[in-house]
């Protein structure tokens, strides 16, 4: 009874952080967005400085008519918002925010291996949309998808692998655990690839060309309406959170920091996250789209190379202090 | 391309991208430019050309303004009055009195012709703009709410340090030093008389000597407003 | 394969049980398998393209399931990230190029059926078999975790170091074959000076209109 207990109040707080931290982020790339292009953002609702803009949001799209256009693949084009975002819930399961078992959703064995897979799936649910909305603006979205995840899929996974091979574990709380302050300036340029490559794979601006506004419209989503909207607009800044979790766990060290590991660890991995959140968004109004061969280019002649060469440094360093 | 570009330039890998990252946090760290209009009213320069107020005092209903209109969007009525004469045995004036001075605004287009044209200052710029209505008929405005408008009208703004003098003011000052210098004349007429009186006949032309600077000082004064 | 045989040559087995008090896990591997099994059947009978595609997303990943049933957890993530994340996305991507309609197409209908029918059911009696002689009556004890990524990587690089290197050179070799006759045909079609290969997206779209 317990231990049912237990894993029910576990999986509550992981869907609690799972609703409220995309929220959180959304709220603050709009603010931010909005301060480095010198604007306000949204000032009203909620009353203070539009705290309150995205919950209003979501109840706009829950109120909006949920259409599904006549020639669509039905079944396919309703399923899709799920499987887009029910794999970052299920990666938020398994990042660790403190030492010890208390501060996880589940402990998973080979955790880089599951938070990798699953996180792969998720961009399944863009090219099932992409390609059930009988839109052509749509599959070509969903095209540039799956050419995008198959060029950035593999300098993510090389990177981390580097960082398993440091801790010579794959488990997440077993990466952190075995993290030292040295790690950061020997693993620098596999953190760089596997944030870009992440970045690449969230669709995120710069690498946004699935859904290049100006070309396809809103790529996969351009026939999206209402709540099915919503859920690939969440499963996006989910993503942000998964991703930003993972690299501060990898290679930022999570719970680590300067003072106060001990009992505020989790403080510690949050305010990381947070910052490369921020970085996210920095990006984002900084930086226009890279064009789809340049998209290519920069993944297989830039991060693949730079990634096998930190595999090289990380076998090299680890052979010479054992 | 490449080699066109200028020597003095960065070679630095990613110093533009370090450059873009500098801007955009700059940006943030700035005093952002939006207005929150409903809540804070907007600091508009007094320029600003929101609505045609009317200072109804000063139109004559030359009806310059409604012909020179592009739009044909002023209306103006009026009728003629007969004042009785002045002074007894005199002659009886006409003038026109404004019946009706509207504005539409819906048809208006903002191009400040009727302002520019009249010649009696009766058309003023008022940065006052929240004179939206739910019914296009109702933009017409008449005389009354233009009047009302002259109140939110700025005083013109001061002007340039080397800029000339604006007419009236210059005129003004001209008949004064004028007035100035007439006195100033008389006055040393009556003090060289005076003299005269007392010697007649020795101090003539020393007298004359001491005139011709007296009445030509206001001259350099003049100049130099 | 590899998990089996590990399990057979190093691990222990534990006593044989009966067949007629199943555990709740058996029950579940029972389950899954049937799932597993109705979504391969049905990607080979589909008609639609894309939802072939898309059972077969369900199948591997039921695959992945039953290793995870199986405690070996390793394995099924490696499954679902290659197969599921990238085998899986690249099929799609290659339908999503051809003309492939929503809906059925009227010539995803092949002549073979009896034959791959025969094929099929020829594999799979013969990997039944091979299964089911290696191993008989013995049974994986559950409790313990057995093919965690620490277990699997010291058998994977103690004891079949050799068939592992053989297979990534067969792998290397499959890739650099790969690179030649991509070379060849692009040297090719710059020769005839039509593009090659190039079905773009928009005619596939046109037809499914």
């Amino acid at each position: 009874m317990n231990d049912a207990l237990d894993v029910a109040l576990r999986l509550l707080v992981v869907f609690v952080v799972f609703l409220t931290f995309p929220l959180i982020i959304g709220q603050t790339e709009h603010k931010v967005m909005a301060h480095m292009q010198g604007r306000l953002g949204p000032m009203y609702a909620g009353g203070f400085h539009g705290w309150a803009q995205l919950v209003a949001d979501g109840v706009k799209f829950a109120q909006k008519e949920d259409i599904v256009p006549a020639e669509a693949d039905r079944r396919v084009f309703q399923l899709a918002p799920a499987v887009a975002l029910l794999p970052y819930l299920l990666v938020l399961l398994a990042i660790p925010i403190g030492p010890g078992e208390g501060a996880v959703g589940e402990v998973v064995d080979a955790g880089i291996f599951f938070v990798l897979a699953v996180m792969g799936v998720g961009v399944l649910g863009s090219l099932m949309a992409g390609w059930a909305s009988a839109n052509k603006f749509s599959l070509l979205g969903g095209l540039r998808t799956a050419a995008q995840l198959l060029a950035y899929e593999l300098p993510m996974l090389l990177a981390a692998a580097s960082v398993a091979m440091a801790a010579g574990t794959v488990s997440l709380p077993g990466i952190v655990a075995a993290f030292e302050w040295w790690w950061l300036p020997w693993q620098i340029v596999g953190a760089l690839v596997f944030f870009v490559a992440g970045l690449a794979e969230l669709q995120r601006p710069p690498f946004d060309m699935p859904v290049a506004d100006s070309e396809i419209i809103f790529g996969a989503y351009t026939e999206y309406t209402g709540l099915r909207f919503a859920l690939f607009l969440l499963a996006e800044y989910a993503g942000i959170v998964v991703l930003c979790g993972l690299t501060t766990v990898l290679f930022l060290g999570g719970w680590h920091g300067p003072w106060g590991a001990d009992g505020l660890g989790w403080v510690w991995t949050l305010l990381k996250t947070a910052v490369l959140a921020f970085a996210v968004i920095w990006l984002r109004v900084t930086y226009p789209r890279l064009r789809e061969d340049q998209l290519q280019k920069l993944a297989w002649t830039l991060l693949v190379p730079l990634a096998l060469a930190q595999i090289a440094l990380t076998g090299i360093v680890k052979v010479a202090i054992n | 391309m490449a080699a066109q570009l200028p020597p003095a330039r960065s070679r630095i890998p990613g110093s533009g991208l370090a450059k873009g990252l500098a801007v955009t946090l700059r940006t943030m760290t700035r005093k952002t430019v939006t207005e929150q209009y409903p809540e804070v009213q907007p600091d508009l320069p007094p320029r600003t050309r929101g609505v045609i107020g009317l200072f109804e005092e000063n139109c004559t209903v030359c009806m310059l303004c409604a012909r020179e209109c592009p739009d044909w969007c002023i209306y103006i009525d009026s009728h003629k009055e007969t004042l009785p004469a002045a002074a007894p045995g005199g002659r009886e004036r006409s003038r026109n009195v404004l019946d009706r001075f509207a504005i539409d605004f819906s048809l208006c287009m903002y191009c400040g012709i009727c302002i520019e044209v009249c010649p009696f200052d009766a058309l003023f710029w008022s940065p006052e703009f929240e004179y939206a209505e739910t019914d296009i008929r109702e933009l017409t405005h008449e005389r009354d709410k233009l009047r009302d408008w002259m109140w939110t009208v700025p005083a013109p703004p001061a002007l340039d340090l080397a800029a000339e003098e604006p007419k009236e003011l210059a005129a003004a000052r001209k008949a004064a030093e004028k007035l100035a210098a007439q006195q100033e004349a008389e006055r040393a007429e009556q003090a060289e008389l005076a003299a005269q009186a007392e010697k007649p006949g020795q101090a003539e032309k020393p007298g004359q000597a001491e005139q011709a600077p007296g009445s030509g000082q206001p001259e350099p004064g003049e100049g130099q407003a | 394969m590899t998990l089996a045989a590990a399990g057979h040559g190093t691990l222990a087995a534990a006593a044989p049980q009966g067949f007629l008090s199943p555990t709740g896990v058996e029950i579940a591997f029972v389950l899954v398998g049937l799932v597993t099994l109705g979504a391969a059947v049905v990607t080979v009978t589909t008609r639609q393209l894309v939802h072939a595609a898309l059972w077969l997303v369900v199948a591997l990943g039921g695959l992945a399931v039953e290793y995870l049933l199986l405690t070996a957890e390793f394995i099924a993530w490696v499954q679902v990230l290659i197969y599921v994340g990238s085998v899986v996305v690249l099929l799609l991507f290659g339908l999503m190029l051809t003309r492939a309609p929503i809906g059925r197409s009227p010539d995803a209908d092949s002549g073979n059926r009896p034959v791959a029918l025969a094929v099929a059911l020829a594999a799979a009696g013969a990997l039944v078999w091979v299964v089911a002689d290696a191993f008989r009556t013995q049974w994986i004890d559950l409790d313990k975790p057995q093919g965690t990524t620490d277990v699997t990587g010291s058998i994977l690089f103690r004891h079949w170091v050799l068939p592992f290197e053989a297979l990534s050179v067969l792998l290397l070799a499959a890739l650099v074959g790969a690179i030649v006759l991509s070379r060849r045909n692009a040297a090719r079609s710059d020769r005839d000076g039509a593009p090659g290969g190039r079905t773009g997206a928009g005619d596939s779209d046109k037809e499914q209109r």
